[in-house]
């Protein structure tokens, strides 16, 4: 199974540009899209935390990448994840990049993020989903494990950056080919956001202040994020589905 | 246990040979098996490694999440 995690992807960008996001498309076609409408706040280490380890926020208590000042650590966050879980059950496994917290984490994947994870200049976004795409099919072509999970985070910084702004749908194009390349290697697939993007005047909740040191912020976080899924029996109305996609699919419980 | 052939050069079994007899494993196959399976141990347990943050790195961290906003 290959689950491909883009932080920030929303279906208000995607659907109006099907013609040039051709990847989207074949997946839409073929699989099963839809909505998952987050009941929490939507944050990206808050989510991606809860899609990987099957716990809602109030049970994994990690919500921030920087706790009492200290930037927090996977050990810090006292839950078991998918990965630790397939693993110990001798099912082959790998994450890469997996952004609940900074530098993101890899499971069985050896990989030094772009700008320790938090690439903020074009040149350095461009360097990311390069280099993840790169990673991912080293992986996927020579040491292909049961399940591979990756992530890319570069569409959150541009969203937040650029939201309306025609440079977004070229960042979209670019993570549409990255996926092009990956999926030709699985036909179980799961395509999923940890949450949607908006202007940022008309988002629910701000994640971030209106003014930065990297500029003012146009966009911002969207309670409904993305789902495709693709050869894969269950439904995934809740990031926690993610998780428990996996666990019953391959430890069948 | 289920055992399969592979092939090495000639030269370089004939300095395991050597070796093997000197460590007292005897014979060649043994002592092969005990330094690959020592050897992937080593490199396993040297992937799981977590990567520790220097203070330094840390630094920059914060310094990016600052200036992303995630932190004031």
């Amino acid at each position: 199974m290959l689950v491909i995690g883009i932080d920030g992807a929303t279906w208000s960008v995607i659907t109006p540009n099907l013609k040039r996001l051709q990847n989207f498309a074949r997946l839409i076609r073929e699989g099963r899209a839809g909505t998952i409408y987050l009941k929490h706040k939507p944050l990206s280490p808050a989510v991606w935390c809860s899609m990987f380890s099957g716990k809602s926020p109030e049970e994994h208590g990690h919500y921030d990448f920087v706790k009492n000042g200290e930037i927090v650590k996977r050990e810090d966050i006292k839950v078991e994840f998918i990965w630790d879980i397939l693993d110990r059950n001798g099912v082959p496994v790998k994450a890469l990049n997996i952004p609940f917290v900074v530098p993101p984490y890899n499971f069985n994947v050896n990989f030094e993020p772009v700008a320790y994870g938090l690439p903020i200049e074009e040149h350095e976004l461009v360097e990311e989903i390069k280099k993840i795409t790169e990673k991912s099919l080293e992986i996927l072509k020579e040491e292909k494990p049961e399940v591979f999970i990756v992530v890319y985070t570069a569409l959150d910084r541009l969203s937040h950056l650029h939201w309306g702004e025609p440079i977004l749908v070229d960042y979209y194009e670019m993570i549409d080919q990255a996926i092009g390349k990956l999926i030709k290697f699985d036909d179980e697939i799961v395509v999923v956001s940890d949450h949607g993007f908006c202007d940022y005047e008309k988002a629910p909740i701000r994640t971030l202040p209106k003014r930065t040191p990297k500029g003012e912020i146009k966009g911002d976080h969207h309670p409904e994020a993305i789902v495709i899924t693709k050869n894969v029996e269950c439904e995934i109305k809740d990031p926690t589905d993610v998780f428990y996609c996996i666990k019953r699919k391959f430890l069948r419980d | 246990m289920e055992t399969k052939k592979i092939e090495i050069p000639a030269e370089l079994y004939e300095k395991i040979e050597k070796r093997a007899k000197e460590t007292g494993f005897g014979n060649v196959d043994k002592y092969v098996t005990f330094v690959l399976e020592e050897l992937l141990r080593e490199l396993e347990s040297e992937e799981e490694e977590e990567y520790e943050l220097s203070e330094e790195e840390e630094e920059k961290i914060k310094e990016r999440l600052r200036a992303l906003g995630y932190i004031d």
